[in-house]
């Protein structure tokens, strides 16, 4: 059974899972100075924070951009918006540097050379080839972001492996809502309320002791 | 089918003002209902002080503020007093702030906070457009009620787009939101935690990311918790705290670390 949709959907897993060369698992999206002050200790604050990054911070944005960039908007003016959107220079690197190895792996895979693009916008040129629904590519890219958060959350809080599981389970039903919402979304829908998450990605910068690049 | 009780019934306001600069001089000054620009006599660089006589926003009010300095001009601009957005069950009040900075000119938009009551409805868009090699000092501090008088505010529409531009291409982008919802679910620590007043300060400049020492080297008020980062011809520097008080006297210190140390614009003095 090798339909198109059936082999997208297995080549978008491979590009978004853990073993693709994207380095994610060295960025924690200033998820170790939260947890580093105190603010995430446990399975259901992890669950909390996470879930407002992703309907209220740079989670939605990225899904925003994504969309934007499947729909087919011009990439270089999405990269200006994604780069003048990341608020502190981990946010710019974490983007670049992932969306930089994301596309040589691709580059390296394909034999035809590309433009680095920030990590949403590089999943997204990829995925245009692929006959997926945008809403099904958003809500796996959000998934392996998710997924990525939750792996750093049990490696630094820690968390035992079946709880940060469970955390990344439990937030299935708002990645699917939020993935078709942004399906939709233009970038008159850019938003973040996560005000707290942006001031702490910044403060990453000055902790004395550092696992995550970010 | 219409709502005729309390704030509807009152006059919508509507005010506009524009001021521009070529060099030192003022070349264009414009007024409109309740929009006005004050210009104080001071030494050096030009201050503009914009004022709402309207007194607030509310439901179909519309302010606009616009500053364009050319010919290497410089200005500092602000606001007479806190912007208040008030009850507002009949849509969104909308203010528009749209400055451009010609070649070698610098802006400084140090607005005083906006202070958000129960049930306001606010819809603002800030643009600082920037020639090549222009520079600004943006600031935007926003308050929920007044924590000091027991106001809490639970209902509430807010959004606060607040845009760089550099050559036409957006270098900054904050596209802050706020609504009920948000802050239903509580003193989030990803969201405003238990804070009730935050602010943005961004210095955009050729070399900007040098300032971050200076700006966090002034991160010393108690009661603020604040973060800068230097990046991309930028310094960005964010501040969280319960309460206005302290969120001005830690803005009046990065004022003072952004600027070099020249004084800031006399309404911001305590």
């Amino acid at each position: 059974m090798s339909t198109p949709e059936a082999l997208g959907l297995l080549s978008l897993v491979q590009w978004l899972s853990p073993a693709f060369p994207t380095g994610a698992f060295a960025y924690s999206h200033g998820l170790e100075q939260a947890v580093a002050e105190g603010d995430v200790r446990d399975a259901p604050a992890l669950a909390d924070w996470l879930a407002d990054i992703l309907a209220h911070g740079a989670g939605w944005n990225d899904a925003v951009l994504l969309a934007c960039a499947l729909r087919g908007e011009d990439l270089a003016p999405l990269a200006g918006l994604a780069r003048a959107l990341a608020g502190s220079a981990e946010r710019l690197h974490e983007t670049e540097a992932q969306g930089a190895a994301f596309t040589r792996a691709q580059a390296e895979m394909t034999g035809s050379p590309l433009a680095p693009l920030p990590l949403p916008l590089a999943v997204a040129r990829a995925a245009r080839g692929l006959a997926l629904p945008a809403g099904q590519v958003i809500a796996l890219f959000q998934h392996s972001f998710a997924s990525n958060l939750v792996s750093a959350g049990v490696r630094f809080i820690p968390l035992g492996q079946s709880a940060g599981q469970a955390v990344l389970a439990g937030l299935h039903p708002m990645i699917a809502a939020l993935a078709a919402r942004a399906a939709a979304a233009t970038r008159a829908d850019l938003a973040s309320a996560a005000f707290r998450a942006e001031l702490q990605a910044a403060a990453h910068e000055t902790l004395d002791v550092r696992i995550f690049k970010t | 089918m219409f709502d005729t009780a309390g704030q509807s019934r009152m006059q919508r306001s509507h005010g506009e003002a524009a001021v521009a600069f070529e060099g030192a001089r003022l070349t264009g000054l414009r007024q409109k209902g309740s929009g006005k620009a004050l210009l104080p006599r001071v030494r050096g660089v030009p201050e503009v002080v914009f004022l709402n006589t309207s007194g607030g926003l509310t439901s179909g009010d519309t302010l606009s503020y616009s500053v364009t300095l050319e010919g290497g001009a410089r200005a500092v601009t602000t606001t007479q007093a806190a912007e208040r957005a008030y009850r507002a069950n009949a849509g969104p009040a909308r203010v528009t702030v749209r400055h451009r900075v010609g070649p070698g000119g610098s802006l400084d938009w140090l607005p005083q906070e906006t202070i958000l009551f129960e049930a306001a409805n606010l819809a603002r868009e800030t643009v600082i457009e920037l020639a090549p090699d222009a520079s600004c000092l943006l600031l935007e501090a926003v308050v929920l009620g007044r924590a000091a008088m027991g106001e809490t505010v639970e209902t509430l529409q807010f959004s606060d787009h607040r845009t760089i531009l550099r050559d036409g291409n957006p270098v900054f982008l904050e596209p802050f939101v706020l609504n009920s919802n948000i802050l239903a679910r509580g003193p989030r620590a990803a969201l405003l935690g238990p804070a009730r007043a935050f602010a943005t300060l961004v210095l955009c400049a050729p070399g900007a990311e040098d300032a971050v020492a200076a700006a966090r080297a002034a991160l010393t008020e108690t009661g603020v918790e604040g973060a800068a980062s230097g990046f991309d011809g930028k310094c960005v520097v964010r501040l969280l705290a319960r309460d206005g008080w302290p969120l001005r006297r830690q803005i009046l210190k990065l004022m003072d670390a952004l600027r070099r140390g020249a004084a800031p614009p006399r309404v911001w003095q305590l």
